[in-house]
């Protein structure tokens, strides 16, 4: 375990590191946001394939849009 | 690590499905879980499968695909991401920035997941991608116009550049891969079309972004395009006139200018369709629309593979995508427009090409077709013109070969640059009248408008003498065996391309046919000679032919001309021919030569119609043409009028000096006087005559004629050369021999004054102006009329003196009569011989002074008169020596100098004498009459 004051500077590093991931994201149009891109950013950093993973979220999105598209069409139909 | 690792990442990929995927309030829980349980292992089946062999853990590498990306889409944001990449960089917390970066990258611009209406490329792209790429392959070899798709070809290449064996790697460590990973083909057989197809739904889930469903679908329109550019109707594309194709109008505006740009090859292949159908007016139409039909059934092999790409890509689509999945199909409206563009290019070349040659036959069509070949700048064009020249001009080379080869124009819709003249044309009625055409020069003519840009005007002239002279040589010469062993020989496919090749064939025709065309005119025309005997016998060349002609003549001549017989005129010739040196002419050429009347007019005596002819015949008179034959003539009763002055004043001057010592002698004061004048002016005119005699027949046609030999005698001399040669010749002839007229555009006056010169001296004075154009021509006539007019008085002078003479010999005798008379009056006494003798005295008193007073009266008129002429004479020769002195020509104005050689003569000038000459000449005039 490392001392506290060092573990906050880490924090404080990682931090620094999400937001210029995130503008860099945000430069590319990736509509990545922070909780999405600091997860991501962990499981790479657990060694997860860079190009499986954005697979993955690609297809988490889809899912979630059809889901969505669904439910908004049952809604309408329920109205 | 992998027992560390593997809870963390299954924690991180729950919250991940939780976030993204977030859980529908309405439904039930179980249903919830379930779905959280398929995406999870979903996600877990994604992360097992092996990874990309082509993604390297270099941090620059996905920088720098970044950064191209950037640039490209927007380059203000390039600098934005290489300050935060430095940033990054300095961090120390992560450590494998290249694979985040990577991520990114793979996540770039990727849809934004709160759009409301989802679209989902994601799924079919792995399956579709292999035929996709066989397809890809196949367009490439196939379709020859098609510019294959730019995109998919980036593609390959990018991945072929960012996978080589020393960058491939597999970041992701062997164990974590789970155990149920069933084994799967190698990685570097799937991966990569997984990859291009993964771009390639990106783009074309972009484009479906970016597009708007229309009606008629995309799909309709691909299914319509191949028709519309064949050229025929289809439900959506329908062609409403023969020029115009109508567009659906529901579509929106960049759809409908793609269609334009598609529309316009369509349009323009029916516009040729029509145009090659249509019957075409020669046979560089015929040769233009075949080569145009060639070219239209390349573009409809174009279309017909383009049209199989369209039916291939149509089949494979799956309706569910967006926009028909047209976009993944590889055939959209888009490609279509870059595979037909250049095709659109050639057929728009095409039908400028078939519209100008409406207005333009034969050889402007070449010129127009090979204006693009040669000065078009681009090289597409360029090529393209140069092919379809190569067949178009096939027809006008196999007219040229016929022409170059057997003489023959086989030009039946008038499209070749020679051409056969008209008979009714302006120009060659005019020469007609003026007797310069003939067969050699008025047969064919070149039409400077119908040379066509691919041959030199100097080339088409050669091209034109050739065929003329073959022409020539078969038809006039009656030599076809020769033009036929010759085109058997040396005929020889003529095409278009090797223009150096057609250069030298045509060069050695030329030489070939020139050789042969004056070799046929030297030996078997005899043109030399011909022209030789004209030299001889119409120039007056042969002196003692003429002499004698003259002398023989002479008595007959006196005659008036209805008292002139051909007969007896031919026999004189016979005689004149036999007593000369022109006996041992050849037969040709003497038989050539006749003696005839020109035209009788009233009054004319023989001297004035005689005239000379040499008959020419067919092909000689290509070079002694009728003109040449009028100019001959003319020189020819010029040069005998001359002769004929000389003639009879030389046979009064002989008269007068043998009278001088008899008859002549008196020793009246006035008479002596007047004999001893007109005797000096007689030398004068003598003179006068011998000093034009010898000009025109040494100064002008002895050297003129050395000239013309020099001419025809050249190596390389052609007939035309000849013929030009000749009117040169005759030309100057004319010109200095005093005949010529000043000015051109005046022939027919001239003409006319030529005429009548003919009929005799006494030709009515043609106009004011043909006077003073035609000056030395009147001048001279006037001054032989002056000279005959006075030696007629000189005559008239002589039976004067000899008839005084008489007289006075008579009174003489009758003195001695008387005296012996009345010496025998005296002796015989005789008074019957005294009665009749009275009686006979006043009779012969009366008589004798009945004849004096006449006589005496006779005398002074006499006198009168030759003081006249001999001053008109003067006036006039005065005259003629004030125009030579002026004459620009050295020739002319060294016979002024050789009559007036010691300046007894004061020259006057025309301008100034012109009043008097005037006068004087219609005093002259007045006093013959």
């Amino acid at each position: 375990m490392p001392p506290p004051d060092e573990r906050s500077e880490k924090q404080a590093a990682a931090q620094q590191a999400v937001d210029i991931l995130h503008e860099i994201s945000t430069i590319l149009n990736c509509h990545l946001d922070r909780r999405t891109l600091s997860i991501c950013i962990s499981m790479i950093e657990n060694g997860v394939n860079p190009e499986a993973l954005a697979t993955v979220v690609k297809e988490l999105r889809k899912e979630g849009q059809e889901l969505e598209a669904g439910s908004s069409a049952a809604a309408a139909r329920r109205r | 690590m992998s027992n560390d690792r593997g809870p963390r990442i299954a924690s991180a990929i729950h919250s991940l499905i939780d976030h993204l995927v977030p859980g529908d309030l309405q439904d039930e829980k179980d249903a919830a879980e379930e779905r959280h349980e398929a995406c999870f292992q979903l996600v877990r089946s994604v992360f097992e499968r092996p990874g990309s062999p082509a993604i390297s853990s270099d941090v620059n590498h996905a920088s720098d695909l970044i950064k191209r990306k950037l640039i490209q889409s927007n380059p203000s944001q390039a600098l934005r991401f290489s300050n935060l990449y430095t940033r990054l960089l300095s961090l120390p917390v992560l450590n494998q920035k290249w694979a985040i970066l990577y991520l990114l990258y793979q996540l770039s611009d990727s849809p934004d997941p709160n759009e409301p209406l989802p679209l989902s490329p994601l799924r079919q792209p792995v399956q579709r991608a292999p035929p996709r790429l066989a397809e890809k392959s196949s367009r490439a070899s196939s379709s020859k116009a098609s510019t294959s798709a730019p995109i998919p070809e980036d593609e390959e290449a990018f991945n072929d550049a960012f996978a080589p064996a020393g960058l491939k790697k597999l970041p992701p460590e062997k164990s974590k891969r789970g155990p149920d990973e069933e084994p799967q083909a190698g990685p570097a057989e799937d991966a990569s079309p997984k990859k291009s197809a993964r771009d390639v739904s990106l783009k074309s889930t972009l484009l479906a972004d970016n597009s708007v469903e229309f009606e008629p679908s995309e799909i309709t329109l691909l299914r319509d395009l191949p028709f519309a550019l064949q050229g025929l109707s289809s439900t959506t594309l329908p062609f409403s006139k023969e020029t115009s194709l109508k567009l659906p109008p529901t579509l929106s505006s960049p759809i409908i200018s793609l269609l334009h740009t598609l529309a316009e090859p369509s349009l323009l292949y029916r516009g040729l369709g029509t145009f090659v159908k249509s019957p075409a007016k020669g046979l560089l139409g015929q040769s233009l629309r075949a080569a145009i039909n060639n070219e239209l059934r390349s573009y409809l092999t174009l279309v017909a593979t383009l049209e199989g790409q369209i039916r291939r890509a149509l089949s494979e689509l799956d309706e569910t995508a967006p926009r028909g999945g047209i976009g993944k199909a590889g055939v959209t409206l888009k490609r279509c427009v870059v595979w037909t563009r250049e095709a659109t290019m050639g057929l728009r070349l095409m039908s400028l090409i078939a519209e100008e040659s409406n207005s333009k036959q034969g050889g402007q069509l070449i010129t127009l077709i090979h204006g693009f070949s040669t000065s078009h700048g681009d090289p597409v064009v360029g090529a393209f013109a140069e092919r379809l020249l190569a067949d178009v001009t096939r027809p006008f080379y196999d007219i040229l070969r016929r022409w170059i080869y057997d003489g023959e124009l086989s030009d039946p819709h008038l499209e070749f640059f020679v051409r056969e003249q008209s008979p009714n044309n302006e120009d060659r009625k005019e020469s007609k009248a003026k007797g310069q055409a003939s067969v050699w020069n008025s047969k064919y003519e070149v039409v400077d408008a119908m040379v066509p840009s691919i041959i030199t005007a100097d080339f088409a002239q050669k091209v034109f003498l050739i065929g003329k002279s073959l022409n020539f040589i078969r038809h006039s010469c009656g030599d076809s065996q020769w033009v036929e062993a010759y085109s058997k020989t040396s005929s020889k496919e003529l095409k278009y391309g090797d223009t150096a090749t057609l250069e030298t064939w045509i060069d050695e025709a030329y030489k070939t046919t020139m050789q042969r065309l004056m070799q046929l005119m030297s030996t078997r025309f005899h043109l030399f000679d011909h022209l030789q005997a004209l030299k001889n016998y119409i120039l007056l060349g042969q002196g003692d032919f003429i002499a004698l002609l003259m002398e023989s003549l002479a008595a007959n001549l006196d005659r008036p001309a209805g008292a002139q017989y051909r007969h007896t005129l031919t026999a004189q010739l016979e005689h004149a021919i036999r007593g000369s040196n022109a006996q041992y002419d050849s037969d040709e050429v003497l038989r050539r030569l006749d003696a005839r009347m020109l035209q009788l007019s009233h009054g004319d005596i023989g001297w004035d119609c005689f005239t000379l002819e040499y008959k020419i015949d067919a092909p000689v008179d290509v070079v002694v043409t009728e003109w040449g034959n009028r100019q001959y003539l003319k020189v020819f009763n010029f040069l005998w009028r001359i002769k004929r002055v000389e003639f009879a004043l030389a046979s009064t001057w002989r008269k007068c000096m043998t009278g001088a010592r008899g008859v002549l002698q008196t020793s009246e004061e006035a008479v002596l006087q007047t004999w001893k004048g007109t005797r000096g002016v007689l030398a004068e005119m003598i003179h006068f005559v011998g000093q034009l005699q010898y000009y025109i027949l040494f100064e002008v046609i002895e050297s003129s004629w050395t000239e013309l030999q020099k001419n025809i005698h050249k190596e390389d001399c052609t007939l035309d050369d000849l013929i030009t040669a000749h009117t040169r010749y005759l030309t100057s002839i004319t010109h200095k021999g005093l005949l010529g007229a000043r000015r051109r555009q005046h022939h027919d006056a001239l003409k006319e004054a030529a005429a009548g010169l003919g009929p005799g001296g006494a030709a009515p004075t043609p106009a004011a102006d043909t006077e003073d154009r035609n000056s030395y021509m009147v001048q001279l006539s006037e001054l032989l009329r002056t000279m005959l007019a006075y030696r007629d008085s000189v005559d008239g002078l002589y039976s004067w003196s000899v008839s005084d003479f008489t007289r006075r010999q008579e009174v003489d005798a009758v003195g001695l009569t008387r005296a012996n008379n009345n010496a025998h009056a005296a002796a015989g006494r005789n008074g019957k011989t005294k009665a009749p003798t009275a009686e006979d005295d006043p009779d012969e008193a009366g008589g004798l002074g009945g004849r004096t007073g006449p006589v005496k009266s006779e005398f002074p008129a006499l006198q009168e008169r030759l003081r006249q002429l001999g001053s008109s004479f003067r006036t006039r020769l005065q005259i003629l020596l004030g125009d030579l002195a002026y004459q620009p020509d050295v020739d002319m104005r060294f016979l002024g100098v050789s009559m007036n050689f010691n300046d007894v003569y004061q020259p006057v000038r025309r301008k100034t004498a012109k009043g008097g000459v005037m006068a004087s000449a219609g005093g002259g005039s007045a006093s013959k009459v």
